[in-house]
């Protein structure tokens, strides 16, 4: 008896296909353009960080060839759904720098025989793979760099040991430095650092210093993210016995401002709520995400958008290599194509980004909802114009400096109006 | 065909809540064979879902049964009485009907508040009285001592008690043995004029109201021309009959019995528990004794909660479901008002809290429309000087309904006489708690060695809210309590109001006394702050009297509400959660643009730090 999901019941081998990946590629209608995205999902950890809420294991079963194997038989099946170029890859987890070389050269083999991948290797693509600076090597980054890879993300975090220590994070804040030059020795010129402020006990000049190191660095791209404390992680559990007091209100928004600051001044431009860019240096495929556009997605936990349809591979490594659909996964929180809730979405990840969203294809998706949608969403974009949370550009709809702060209440209420009208 | 009054016995079942009285009424008409032993696996005389829920009888049923005792059949008509104190009235009406009535009292529990306050008013009645320890097969039953406590609390012969076990069926016999002996007979009839008094009254779809009522003189026949003598109004029998507990179609019913009656009365209003039923065309001079109109004592507000899929219909919605409800409950007043908070809905008024609750959660249940209540309220006296002088008398359900400060002469409110049980050891906590709410001690007695029973007058302000609560609390949940309302009593309250952004909420304001004024609007305003969500802006939040502003809170505004992380693996949990966080403001209300969930219009009458 196979487990069960949210109401969707797994399938047995060979058996109720509902429920597998491979139905949703079979009811695309055929006027569906393909996928330019693919994200991969690596769910390997050698620990569980304490603010971490991806899917991740500590594997003690040595699963790792067994997944690869798996993960290669996924790839196969979701290639023959992507016959243009590829735009973009992103390969995350978990510690992706974890599986084992040897693997790592299997799986990148297998990227470049079932994709296209000629605008990745000609330079108008991507091909990101997230690395910890603890388990980066040379040898690595060499395989990577073999593998068409063009773009590493490291999880910087922090560069004090104190706060390091906090998060839970094993490196060397002094590694950071030396993995990058790593990268750079290996012909891996795009770089991209992530770093974490509001954490508990750290200073604004504390943040301002890890900034500049960052800078300093010399990197092309640099996510800054405030600690959430998300539901069920070890953070949280931390944070509600008491071990500490979060940073309070002010110094996150201060925190928000001085990152837009330093690196703006050192040319690196908010171009979404958390990331920052040298000028055409943003992230191809994030862009992808915030777009709407649509992706793959191969391994346990990953997201996939193709067509509309929304859903995520079975969270479960076990399920995941046990149940196989002529190479697809099984799948859970599968949502249909629906044109109120894709502009909702579109409305909820466009606005992230600096760039905001153009009012064209939203008032297009409106009209079609209902006749009066368009005039309630402009009156409700009026408003917080008026509030000086957004503005109107070149017919884009943007949230403001001040607007970004607040994205989640604006966005709130604009959806309301999709969902009500 | 009516039976010998030397042959009828008329008694109530009166307990404590969950001391088992519905189980021994279902018990005793398993015994004189009125239903099968499947039947009575459910509570038969409570008919609403909500009671059995509740596990309390709301409405007063009559059963006839019959029993053969020494060869000679008897007729029992037992009159199932509502528990708690709000329905007070009904159930004194209900033993008015009765000569007698079995008092079950819980032989692990002892007795408690409401026994005694049951107990006084059948002793008031002048009922013999039974006393029946129920529960015995209860591993933690204690029947001598409890006996012992009868005798202590209610002066009732310890060895008199019938030890009884409603679940397994010992002592039944027993006790119907004793209903037929101890048990008087009903009086001979002192008038030739037909006297029936009704001591209760429901609605039914089909036939209208169906009247409960008990014959003291003469005979009621199908097709008898009646006349509602307290009311004047006059209606003509169609159906006549007796619950069995089926119900069983009679021709007539004659001195001493009880039965019910349908006589196409469209609606409730048109009969009072308490009225008496005499013929048109042969009245009686005077009307049985007793009757009064049942008195509102709790007050509060019902306003639909704002549901934009819906708009204007929702207060529609809500009068229909009123108008429907009031059909089947005559004894909730309503009538419509106007709030700048909460826009168009009901003023009510209820015979005590749970009365509320019930008519609450029935308007939800059965009309099907979300409600916003408003924090209860009792009901004050005001005097006001006229400008020429002349004093008159107001009466205020509302806080937000008080004149002007300067025209107010005085501010009376009911006062409540309550009598509470609690083990010994918490006799120092419970007196504390009825000294913080204002209360005067009046005396206490020794109920048994462990337990003691106390009096105190309170006012009814002081514990529509949380006070049970509070006195479970403080009692490890063994203290119990009951209260009747007694008088009103001038004392000197004013009104606190409260400011939101700056707008008075009028369904925030208070009644309180001028002592604790301060320090109650404060404590509203910090109780505020705590339930209103932070909005994008800043909210100011003013206690005041009579435009003396005498605290303030401030809620900040959101200056940073944005997830930090959102990439393609968060698309729809993210969109759920922004989606629900809209859904949360349904039960909110809006006063300007700042949203106040219902909670906080609780606040106002929760007194605890």
């Amino acid at each position: 008896m196979a487990p069960q999901y949210n109401h969707i019941v797994l399938p047995t081998l060979g058996q109720c296909p509902s429920a597998s990946a491979r139905q949703v590629f079979l009811a695309l209608k055929p006027q569906t353009s393909p996928a330019r995205a693919l994200y991969i999902h690596i769910p390997f950890c050698s620990h569980k960080c304490d603010y971490c809420d991806f899917y991740s294991l500590v594997d003690t079963r040595d699963r790792q060839n067994v997944f690869t194997d798996r993960l290669i038989r996924e790839l196969r099946a979701l290639g023959s759904f992507a016959p243009e170029p590829l735009n973009s890859i992103f390969i995350g987890g978990g510690t992706p720098s974890l599986l084992d070389a040897s693997l790592w050269e299997r799986l990148l083999g297998e990227l470049n025989d079932s994709f296209d991948l000629s605008r990745i290797q000609t330079g108008q693509g991507e091909f990101t793979v997230e690395c910890n600076p603890e388990s980066t090597t040379p040898e690595f980054l060499g395989i990577l760099k073999a593998g068409s890879v063009d773009r590493v993300s490291f999880g910087a975090q922090s560069f004090e040991p104190e706060h390091l220590k906090t998060l839970q994070r094993l490196h060397d804040p002094d590694r950071v430095e030396l993995v990058i030059i790593m990268a750079q020795d290996a012909g891996i010129v795009r770089q991209s650092l992530d770093l974490i402020y509001a954490i508990p006990g750290q200073t604004l000049r504390q943040w301002q210093r890890d900034l500049q190191r960052a800078v300093a660095i010399g990197v092309e791209h640099i996510s800054c993210y405030n600690l959430t404390y998300e539901p069920a992680t070890a953070m949280t559990a931390r944070l509600n016995q008491g071990e500490f007091t979060p940073a309070d209100e002010d110094l996150e928004i201060q925190s928000f401002e001085l990152a837009g600051k330093v690196l703006g001044e050192a040319g690196l431009m908010r171009y979404e709520i958390s990331n920052f860019a040298q000028k055409g240096c943003e992230s191809l495929h994030n862009l992808a995400y915030w777009r709407s556009e649509s992706w793959l997605a191969a391994g346990p936990a990953a997201a996939a958008h193709v067509g509309g349809h929304r859903y995520r591979n079975t969270p479960h490594l076990g399920q995941y290599l046990d149940f196989d659909d002529q190479g697809f996964a099984p799948i859970m929180d599968h949502e249909q194509p629906d044109t109120r809730r894709a502009l909702a979405e579109r409305l909820m990840m466009g606005l992230r980004l600096v760039e905001g969203v153009d009012s064209d294809p939203i008032y297009r998706a409106g009209e079609q909802i209902n006749e009066h949608l368009c005039d309630q969403l402009r009156e409700c974009v009026l408003k917080q114009i008026e509030a000086g949370l957004m503005a109107m550009q070149d017919g884009r709809w943007q949230l403001t400096d001040a607007g970004l702060l607040l994205t989640d209440g604006i966005v709130a209420e604009l959806m309301d109006v999709v969902y009500q009208a | 065909m009516t039976t010998d009054i030397k042959h009828i016995r008329n008694f109530s079942i009166i307990a404590h809540i969950d001391h088992g009285k519905s189980t021994l009424a279902d018990r005793l008409l398993q015994a004189t064979q009125a239903v099968t032993a499947r039947e009575a696996r459910n509570q038969l005389l409570d008919s609403m879902d909500l009671e059995r829920e509740r596990g309390i009888t709301i409405k007063a049923s009559a059963v006839t049964v019959h029993h053969t005792h020494n060869g000679q059949e008897y007729m029992l008509n037992f009159i199932d009485t509502p528990g708690h104190v709000d329905f007070t009235y009904e159930v004194s009406r209900a033993l008015k009907a009765c000569e007698g009535a079995i008092l079950v009292v819980d032989a692990a529990q002892g007795v408690q508040a409401q026994t005694v306050v049951n107990a006084y008013l059948a002793i008031e009645q002048d009922l013999d009285i039974i006393s029946v320890l129920n529960k015995i097969d209860l591993p933690g039953a204690r029947p001598d001592d409890i006996a012992m406590e009868i005798e202590q609390a209610l002066g009732m012969a310890a060895e008199d008690c019938i030890l009884v076990s409603a679940k397994t069926g010992q002592g039944i016999d027993e006790l119907l043995e004793t209903i037929i002996e101890k048990l008087p007979q009903p009086p001979a009839p002192t008038t030739n004029k037909t006297r029936a008094l009704i001591f209760d009254a429901i609605y039914d779809d089909y036939r209208g109201v169906i009247v409960y009522f008990r014959m003291f003189d003469g005979t009621l026949k199908t097709g008898d021309k009646i006349r509602m003598m307290g009311l004047g109004r006059n209606f003509s029998i169609t159906e006549l009959g007796k619950y069995t507990p089926k119900p069983e179609k009679v021709k007539s019913v004659g001195p001493g019995e009880t039965g019910y009656l349908v006589a196409a009365i469209k609606t409730l209003g048109d009969v009072r528990v308490g009225d008496t039923i005499t013929l048109e065309n042969s009245p009686a001079d005077q009307p049985l004794s007793g009757y009064e109109p049942p008195q509102q004592m709790v007050f509060c507000d019902f306003y639909p909660s704002t549901n934009s899929e819906k708009k204007n219909n929702d207060f529609e919605e809500l009068r229909d479901a009123i108008n429907r409800l009031s059909l089947n409950d005559s004894s909730f007043t309503f009538q419509p008002v106007h709030s700048e908070a909460l826009g168009f809905g009901f003023r009510c008024g209820f015979l005590g809290l749970l009365h509320m609750d019930i008519i609450q959660e029935r308007l939800e249940r059965e009309g099907d429309v979300e409600i916003v209540q408003t924090a209860p309220t009792v009901s004050y006296k005001v005097q006001v000087r006229s400008k020429k002088g002349l004093i008159k008398e107001l009466e205020i359900h509302n806080p937000a309904d008080l004149p002007d400060a300067g025209t107010i002469v005085s501010i009376a409110e009911p006062m409540c006489r309550v009598n509470i049980i609690s083990p010994s050891e918490f006799v120092g906590e419970v007196m504390k708690l009825c000294l913080e709410r204002r209360g005067i001690y009046k005396h206490q007695t020794l109920v048994s060695a462990t337990r003691q029973m106390m009096t105190f007058e309170i006012p009814l302000a002081e514990i529509i809210y949380d006070f049970y609560d509070k006195l479970k609390g403080l009692t490890s949940g063994y203290g119990t309590m009951d209260y009747e309302i007694t008088q009103y009593h001038n004392d000197n309250l004013v009104k606190v109001q409260v400011l939101i952004n700056a707008e008075p909420v009028e369904a925030l304001s208070l009644i309180c006394h001028k002592d604790r004024a301060e320090f109650r609007g404060r404590q509203l305003l910090t109780k505020l702050k705590k339930q209103i969500p932070r909005h994008q802006f800043e909210i100011p939040l003013q206690a005041a009297i009579g435009g003396k502003i005498i605290g303030r809170e401030t809620i900040k505004g959101f200056r940073k509400n944005v997830t930090a992380k959102c990439y393609g693996g968060d698309v729809s949990r993210k969109r759920k959660l922004l989606e629900a966080q809209k859904k949360g403001k349904k039960r909110m209300k809006s006063v300007g643009s700042v949203q106040i969930p219902q909670e906080a219009f609780m606040a106002v009458l929760d007194q605890s730090e």
